[in-house]
């Protein structure tokens, strides 16, 4: 049996279930496709830049830039999902804009790719005329959905708080990108754990800020990531996507 | 040449402690002679001499600034509007400088409002910036490409005043640049660096490079297939400009009709000449002849 939601109408959820929600939602075991993306750092691996010492300052750094770039979106497209009347117009807008933002196509692809399979994921577990709306949106204006973009979509149409949403986005980011370190360089599982587990008031500290920008403000600035991921394609042996 | 130019001049010369507001506006148009600067309006310090044609009868403007430079609080204006089928080419006479910034002054602005039409091109190929120690500066960028249009547009950072031991030691500088196709973004960049509030030599930003250059390879209605062959092929170039130690080239294609080339590197003096093997490489692919470098590198 499918559940109905739809924002402003949505059954009334406790905040334990919606608690539940976004967890489920920000596994990395959801089947969205996520595993195989390095996002550029595979490349970075390669090349003798990122190893282990070096980590953690690299997704500190990370989350300041690319980090506030994503939960700007995230919050924006939260907003669509759970205002009264979606704004079809400002759905493709913003996604449009984040693909314009992405200078890298494997790393752009990998990001559209990600949101258009958790939107229909999403359809695949609850009835929304919302979801369902933006994803016919997307298709009709040959436009993307990203995956900050559809998991704030997400956490709007489910009526999951705007901060924890941003919050979880940020967290199951910073967690992919850990568990593709893992897979690329010599790093411990206790190392990982730690890792995570202190840059959890840097995403804080990375939600709060993306509350002064908007999709036409934010700024980022990764260039040796942007390289990295441009670079992907040139790779002998590849181990990730992208 | 500048054909039935009208100059209009800002009779008024500022002085030291006074903000300049000044506008550079271009209008390029193809006739029969080849493309010409039109209408001109110039207000001081930003000003185009004269165009020179070139052989494949575009223009070719050299931008001037005659204060030698953008002061704290400065707001520079340039607009260019380059006509159907028109071709140009645009470069400085020097190196951009962002001066130190009084206490009280904001930061230099400057505002680029381009505009292709259908079937033109337009070749942005500046100098560096250099931002003084304890200036700041802020860019905005819009460009406009109509159906068929071209824009090659590089843009390349420094870190300061290297020979003299300046190295991030300016304030902030702020670089927002904006492509539409029609009214849909295709390249959207925004960095924003202050070097006293983030470190720079993270693996995610800058690492051990000090120099970044951003190259927009554009023209409208290119089949994406024809983009990735063209991706390829400049990533090859690109490798055999590359040398890990001291520069790193990355080349991609855009969400639509373009490329996007980033550079990172550790010393200036050899970034120039790899961004104009790339430039005429591309030009070969899109436009079946090479580039005509400015005269000032023959």
């Amino acid at each position: 049996m499918r559940l109905s939601v739809e924002a402003g109408r949505a059954d009334p959820i406790t905040p334990q279930l919606a608690l539940l929600r976004l967890l489920h939602l920000a596994d990395s075991a959801l089947p969205i496709g996520a595993v195989p993306h390095s996002f550029g750092l595979e490349s970075l691996v390669d090349a003798g830049l990122l190893t282990p010492p070096v980590v953690y300052k690299f997704l500190a750094a990370y989350l300041e830039e690319a980090g506030v770039l994503d939960a700007v979106f995230c919050r924006a497209a939260f907003l669509l999902g759970g205002e009264h009347e979606f704004c079809r117009s400002r759905w493709v807008q913003i996604n449009d804009r984040l693909s314009a933002m992405k200078p890298a196509r494997e790393s752009r692809v990998a990001s559209s790719g990600l949101g258009a399979r958790l939107l229909a994921l999403v359809l695949g577990i609850i009835e929304s005329p919302r979801v369902r709306d933006a994803i016919e949106t997307s298709h009709e204006a040959h436009s993307v959905i990203h995956h900050s973009a559809a998991f704030g979509f997400a956490g709007g149409v489910l009526g999951i708080g705007l901060e924890e949403t941003v919050s979880a986005f940020l967290h199951q980011s910073i967690t992919s990108l850990v568990s593709a370190c893992q897979r690329l360089m010599p790093l411990g599982q206790t190392e990982a754990t730690r890792m995570i587990w202190d840059l959890k008031p840097a995403m804080l500290v990375t939600v709060d800020r993306s509350r002064q920008f908007t999709p036409e403000t934010v700024p980022c600035f990764l260039p040796l990531l942007d390289w990295g991921a441009m670079e992907h394609p040139a790779l002998t042996t590849r181990l990730f996507v992208s | 040449m500048i054909t039935e130019a009208v100059v209009r001049a800002n009779a008024t010369i500022p002085s030291r402690t006074e903000h300049v507001r000044a506008a550079l506006e271009l209008d390029f148009r193809r006739t029969e002679r080849g493309t010409e600067l039109f209408c001109s309006q110039q207000q001081p310090p930003l000003r185009v001499v004269r165009t020179f044609p070139l052989d494949d009868g575009g223009a070719l403007g050299h931008l001037h600034n005659v204060s030698g430079g953008l002061l704290g609080g400065d707001e520079l204006t340039l607009r260019v509007h380059v006509g159907e089928h028109a071709r140009v080419q645009l470069t400085t006479t020097g190196a951009t400088r962002i001066y130190r910034r009084r206490a009280e002054a904001g930061p230099a602005v400057q505002i680029n409002e381009i505009s292709v039409a259908p079937g033109g091109l337009l070749e942005y190929v500046p100098d560096q910036i250099i931002p003084f120690a304890e200036s700041r500066f802020r860019q905005q960028t819009t460009i406009h490409l109509g159906e068929g249009a071209g824009l090659f547009w590089w843009e390349v950072l420094t870190p300061g005043r290297e020979a003299g031991g300046e190295l991030f030691a300016y304030e902030g500088v702020e670089m927002k640049t904006d492509i539409f196709a029609e009214q849909r973004p295709i390249a959207c960049e925004h960095v924003c660096l202050e070097p006293a509030r983030h470190d720079y030599s993270s693996v995610a930003r800058m690492g051990e490079y000090r120099y970044w250059a951003s190259f927009y390879i554009c023209r409208r209605g290119i089949a994406p297939k024809d983009w990735r062959s063209a991706e390829d092929n400049l990533r090859d170039v690109a490798a055999q400009m590359a040398d890990p130690g001291e520069v790193r080239w990355g080349v991609s294609t855009l969400v639509a009709d373009g490329l996007a080339i980033r550079c990172l590197a550790r010393r200036g003096h050899e970034l120039f000449a790899a961004l104009r093997t790339l430039w005429s490489e591309a030009k070969l692919m899109l436009y079946g002849r090479e580039a005509i470098p400015p005269r000032k590198v023959n």
